[in-house]
């Protein structure tokens, strides 16, 4: 066991064997890296109709169906503290033009165009994300927001 | 050999403070929040193989606080804390069942330590469940990174072991 293998400089007690140890850990690693990849590999199954939903500080604030998407059609969500994210839906897809965080991850995401991976706007914590339209109403939305 | 050490480990934070800083100025590799290289854990796998756990947390926090500071705002402190820490224990734990062999394999382990402990952060910040969506990117992103930190890490140790005792 890993607690009397190594003491100062000693030589080993036991015939602990570090090697498959070390075997174990990388087949976990690897089995962990491919089954991410094998989940991101799948397409997203759904198609049609989308729900945008902004989420800040974990709650929900709009819920906006693309279908009904004009060109150009934006909006802008003011944080506590004084910063902004600034939002735009089109036939494109939903993203954020402009924020006021340092490194604008969240403006570098582009369009959201399915439920793949959410933007995120770590700094304003700001969270925009696609619903298929025809799943559950509250899939996914915290019962109760603690900190 | 205590001033020694203290000037050991205060060379360390700074070195550690100065790759972070270069780091941040480098474009990010993905647009993906929390994917990034991790230059800065180079140093704390460097002490926790040939200094001590307690010296790489030392560091560690002295790095996290400070950057936070020059750089940083709050939330960027509560990342960093949430994935340096779960980061380190996890680390610290690897090297002590591989006894400081497979260097390469402590920083993966790292690397999705710390990927999943600030995963875990943002989900405490934001609340929205749609953040675990970058599960599947964030544990390559951590297992690859670390490899390269650890295998940095392996290389930087040989060179300046020798100057250590």
């Amino acid at each position: 066991m890993p607690a009397e293998i190594s003491g100062k400089g000693s030589t080993l007690k036991t015939d602990y064997n570090y090697n498959k140890t070390a075997l174990i850990i990388g087949a976990f690693l690897i089995l962990l890296c491919l089954s991410s990849l094998l989940y991101l590999a799948l397409p997203p199954k759904e198609g049609g109709e989308y729900i945008a939903e902004i989420f800040q500080n974990g709650t929900l604030h709009y819920s906006i169906p693309m279908s009904g998407a004009q060109e150009g059609q934006s909006l802008r969500l003011e944080t506590e503290n004084g910063g902004f994210n600034e939002i735009e839906i089109s036939a494109d897809g939903i993203r954020i033009r402009s924020a006021s965080c340092p490194d604008k991850l969240c403006v570098r995401q582009g369009f959201l165009q399915d439920s793949g991976l959410p933007i995120v706007c770590l700094p304003n914590r700001l969270v925009i994300r696609l619903r298929p339209a025809d799943a559950g109403e509250s899939a996914g939305i915290p019962d109760a927001v603690t900190y | 050999m205590r001033t020694k050490k203290l000037t050991f480990l205060a060379l360390f934070t700074t070195l550690s403070l100065a790759i972070y800083a270069a780091e941040s100025a480098l474009p990010p590799l993905a647009p993906i929040p929390g994917l990034k290289l991790g230059l800065a854990n180079i140093i704390t796998l460097v002490l926790l193989r040939h200094f001590s756990v307690r010296d790489a947390l030392l560091v560690l926090l002295a790095r996290i606080l400070l950057s936070a500071l020059l750089f940083g705002q709050a939330l960027s402190l509560l990342y960093s804390l949430a994935g340096g820490l779960f980061s380190l224990l996890v680390m610290a734990l690897t090297m002590k069942l591989l006894q400081k062999k497979f260097l390469f394999l402590t920083g993966a382990t790292g690397g999705l330590a710390h990927n999943i402990g600030q995963l875990l952060m943002a989900f405490a910040v934001t609340s929205a469940p749609g953040v675990f969506a970058y599960l599947p990117v964030l544990i390559p992103g951590g297992i690859l990174t670390g490899i390269f930190t650890g295998f940095c890490a392996g290389l930087l140790g040989k060179y300046l072991s020798p100057h250590f005792s």
